[in-house]
């Protein structure tokens, strides 16, 4: 079954691009924190390795079975979720880490992967032109499950982070216009409903700062607020790496995490946020592009997905941080710091690397 | 295997246009950037420059420490530092010179405490001088602004108005160690903080120290404050009521003025300490700076060790305090009855070896009170050769000898009593009956510490109870405490002995006070052997003394107030020990008996 020659199919590139990307990460991690950054840069280190490793353990597994087991690996990770909601320890006021010891993992990122797997699964069969009613309600039923087990966590970020998916399986199956209007009549009903009763204080107080971002500079605007300020006092060429003034002195809170991004923009300026921009977007039209030479709908469906998970995070970040989207507590994919996300996003490429490997392998 | 092909091309054109839609919003985000850092690049800047806030700590004081008359004996004070703050310094080498001169102090000290702290951030302020004088602070005052980086505060600092009255059970603060903010995240202690080191100011620390306060200042590029914008008030720390009564402490540490030793004394029915008095103290408003002086080395290589808190920390032989364990094993064991006698010559053949009396022309017939009354060696050697070690040894543990008391504070210590498994395991030697007879006078490898000797003494007032003493004084008068297996009326038999060394001409009679009914027992411990003591004496060197012990409790009947005395080098326990003790059963009957028979109670 495995055949030594798809490893010299592996596609060096998009690894070369994913560590690039993680290391330009763990270089403004340790600016950012410098003075106790050593435990966090030497703990991303770690956390790469162990990643790229499982990455490549993963590609060992031909993606059809992964695509065969999807549905026992969805259900596992539900329950786990499930788990974690009724027996979790509570950790930064929310449930959605598992403990063991000194060792913390977070199984809403590893969720993703089983969500991505089942709706590759369950498309690959699919024929129609566009989506049925029934095939609508499946899909939009598998991103809701974990979606709400991770939101009343509550970890509104890290769910939010699931509709990318159902919004790629919305346009690659192929959903009709009066499907698309339910669905937006849906969603503004529960957008009132969840405005009224669902968000929490805090969470609708993200949403308004959006639109008056100075009203209340210490309170909630407080976060986007200074991220704006980083970022604009950075200017073209930025104030030299770590020499930031905002993010040195801690007035841009979860630097090496969500606001990694505007750490950057104020050390680099403009040229560096180009620069990592465009390291990006190559790295996400690697991981397109693989689409295009996928040898079977399941592969199309991984890509696409995988690549449109990761885009769209990347994209809700770095609107975000200068307020063109609410705050939400989503990381920047491979860059910010944080092992959970690091390995989810790792094993997400390495889905899309798995597709690219096996491309010839009915040719 | 069959395989449908399949038309995949629908699907690669929906994934180029969403690719090229994101790109495209890629584009109009990038371009979202350029406003911002391009564009408004001189509105943020401003903004940056404008908006730098500083968090500042803002020290809440310690709670009080008052003694159970609520006489305050830990008070704070408002005190000034300087604090430096390194991001603010323009030239490194300049300024620490510009600095040391001003504040006086040495250039290379400044900068061992400036590197001491390299790794916080640099805008963290970094505590280089405390305890300025008026002068001091005028100076800086008038110059502040040559030096944008030291900022001038005023903090509450720790003031112990009598000195080194109680100084060993207060304890005092130190700076927090790099080490101690390392390994003990949850404390959440900064750098400069003062915590409690020893005493009760580290047992209570928690306790005592308060909730310190939060000022946020918008600061300018230099660091000048531009106003306050959030301050967050300090919450001061709880009083912590101690048990001591001041007046008997006082009176206790003018007593031990000029010796080596401790006095002790407690309340038997709820274990509160009444007085604890260790010498050679200190005082331990020297030791509140930042900063070590020559005099703090001075104190730890002093060899009298007056740091040494030797209510728990000292271990002494008992000496022939321990023949009240001896007499409640015999008595207990049914080896021997209070009537039982034997005959003092003055000394004693045993296992081939000759064992004297402390008085040499013997003692005659005694029974068992008389013995105690007399502190007869001769009668307890008889003792010892009847029962085994580890026998005496579990009666010696009951009574609360070689096991910490449970006292409120750090540090103590455990002492030991001998068992045959003891000495085979540290030895590695079967135990000798010759050695018994040592301990039946409490000398062999027995060690106890005075607080050790005050909870048996209480247990025997108690008729039994053994308490847990405590230095914090108890809401309810309750007795705490756990029953011996020894009956009470084998420890009425062994106080008859204690009141008679008081009170009818013995060992104990300079402890006597007229309608106090004190009970107690001497003791004086060699603290070498004779046979070392007699080879020293050929050599013409100098003998020291054997330290004096007495220990007791009054009235005789309802006691209220347990004295143990040790006095390191005083001789006989009943010339030197025995009239202290006499002294403090003077003062608290006067201050309590007296004046409650007067109030008619």
């Amino acid at each position: 079954m495995l055949d030594r020659r798809i490893f010299k199919e592996i596609d060096i590139t998009t690894i070369a691009l994913m560590v690039i990307i993680t290391i330009i990460g763990i270089i403004f991690i340790y600016s950012a924190i410098y003075f106790q950054a050593s435990q966090f840069v030497w703990r991303q280190i770690i956390f790469m390795l162990v990643s790229l490793l499982a990455l490549f353990i993963s590609l060992l597994i031909d993606y059809k079975i992964l695509l065969s087991f999807s549905f026992q690996f969805y259900i596992l990770m539900n329950l786990l979720l499930l788990g974690l909601l009724i027996f979790g320890k509570v950790v930064a006021h929310t449930k959605s880490w598992i403990v063991i010891g000194s060792f913390q993992f977070q199984p809403s990122e590893l969720t993703k992967l089983a969500v991505i797997l089942l709706l590759a699964r369950i498309f690959s069969e699919y024929r129609e032109d566009s989506m049925s009613f029934r095939a609508l309600i499946i899909s939009s039923g598998v991103v809701a499950i974990p979606f709400v087990l991770t939101a009343i966590q509550p970890d509104l970020g890290t769910a939010l982070t699931y509709l990318p998916i159902l919004l790629g399986i919305y346009i690659l199956a192929g959903i009709k216009k009066k499907h698309l209007i339910i669905i937006m009549i849906a969603s503004l009903i529960i957008g009132v409903l969840g405005w009224n009763y669902g968000l929490k204080n805090y969470q609708k107080k993200r949403i308004e700062i959006l639109m008056t971002p100075n009203q209340d500079p210490r309170g909630s605007g407080y976060q986007l607020r200074q991220s704006k300020i980083a970022i604009g006092s950075g200017g073209l060429i930025g104030k030299g790496y770590h020499k930031g003034t905002q993010s040195q002195m801690r007035f841009l809170p979860a630097r090496h995490t969500d606001f990694i991004l505007a750490v950057i923009g104020e050390e680099l300026g403009f040229l560096g946020i180009f620069l990592v921009l465009g390291i990006y977007f190559a790295f996400l039209y690697r991981l397109f592009s693989t689409v295009f030479i996928s040898p079977d709908k399941g592969g199309v469906y991984i890509s696409f997905l995988s690549a449109l998970l990761i885009a769209g995070q990347f994209l809700i970040n770095i609107m975000m941080i200068v307020g063109l989207f609410p705050i939400t507590g989503i990381p920047v994919p491979l860059l910010s710091y944080g092992g959970s996300s690091l390995m989810a996003n790792y094993l997400i490429c390495g889905l899309v690397l798995n597709v690219r490997m096996r491309r010839f392998a009915y040719i | 295997m069959a395989k449908i092909y399949e038309d995949l091309s629908p699907l690669i054109k929906k994934t180029r246009i969403t690719f090229y839609l994101l790109g495209f919003l890629l584009l109009l985000i990038l371009a979202f950037y350029w406003k911002i850092q391009v564009f408004d690049y001189e509105k943020y800047y401003k903004m940056a420059e404008a908006n730098r806030l500083r968090e500042l700590d803002i020290p809440a004081p310690r709670g009080l420490i008052l003694d159970r008359q609520k006489v305050v004996l830990a008070d704070n004070l408002p005190s000034f530092k300087v604090s430096l703050i390194r991001e603010n310094i323009k030239n490194y080498q300049k300024n620490i010179e510009e600095l040391s001169s001003l504040l006086g102090i040495k250039t290379d000290e400044l900068k061992n405490r400036i590197d001491r702290y390299r790794s916080l951030p640099a805008f963290e302020p970094i505590v280089i001088k405390d305890n300025l004088s008026l002068n001091e602070v005028a100076m800086i005052e008038a110059r502040k602004d040559e030096f944008p980086e030291i900022r001038l505060e005023v903090e509450p600092k720790r003031f112990y108005p009598f000195g080194p009255t109680a100084a060993h059970l207060l304890g005092y603060l130190q700076e927090v160690s790099i080490d101690e903010i390392k390994n003990k995240a949850d404390k959440l202690w900064r750098p400069g903080d003062m915590v409690g080191k020893t005493g009760l100011e580290k047992q209570y620390n928690d306790y005592l120290a308060g909730q310190n306060g939060k000022l946020i200042e918008m600061i300018d590029s230099l660091g000048h404050s531009k106003g306050e914008v959030n301050k967050i008030e300090p919450r001061k720390g709880k009083d912590l009521v101690v048990s001591i009564d001041f007046d008997l402490q006082k009176k206790a540490e003018e007593l031990l003025q000029g010796k080596e030793g401790a006095i002790v004394a407690l309340d038997p029915r709820t274990g509160e300490c009444l007085v604890w008095a260790s010498s050679p103290a200190y005082d331990p408003n020297r030791f509140i700076s930042r900063f070590s002086s020559e005099e703090w080395l001075s104190i730890i290589s002093d060899p009298r060790k007056p740091l040494e808190n030797r209510i728990i920390r000292g271990l002494y032989s008992p000496g022939s305090i321990f023949k009240i364990v001896m007499a409640l094993t015999g008595l207990s064991t049914g080896v021997i009855t209070e009537n039982s006698t034997f005959y003092c010559s003055g000394a004693l053949q045993l296992y081939g070896k000759e064992f004297f009396c402390w008085f040499k022309p013997g003692h005659g017939n005694l029974n068992l009170p008389e013995a105690i009354k007399n502190s007869c060696n001769i009668y307890f050697y008889h003792l010892g050769r009847m029962i085994n070690i580890d026998t005496i040894a579990s009666y010696a543990r009951s009574l609360g000898l070689g096991e910490k008391t449970g006292i409120d504070l750090p540090g103590e210590k455990e002492g030991l009593v001998p068992s045959s498994s003891w000495k085979k395991k540290v030895m590695g030697e079967a135990w000798y009956p010759g050695e018994t007879i040592s301990v039946a006078i409490g000398q062999g490898p027995l060690l106890v510490t005075p607080l050790q000797i005050a909870v048996m003494t209480a247990c025997v007032a108690n008729r039994g109870v053994k308490i847990v003493p405590t230095l914090v004084k108890q809401d309810n008068n309750e007795r705490n405490g756990e029953r011996t297996k020894i009956s009470e009326e084998i420890f009425e038999k062994v106080i008859e002995g204690m009141w008679r060394s008081v009170n009818d001409g013995g060992t104990g009679h300079e402890a006597y006070q007229p309608g106090f009914d004190v009970c107690g027992k001497t003791g004086s411990t060699q603290v070498i052997s004779r046979e070392t003591a007699e080879k020293l004496a050929q050599k013409g060197g100098e003998i020291k003394k054997t330290h004096s012990w007495f220990s007791g409790f009054a009235p005789r009947y309802h006691p209220q107030i347990v004295v143990t005395v040790l006095v390191e080098y005083g001789g006989m326990g009943g010339q030197t020990a025995a009239p202290i003790a006499g002294e403090i059963f003077k003062l608290y009957r006067e201050k309590y008996v007296r004046q409650a028979n007067l109030q008619g109670n």
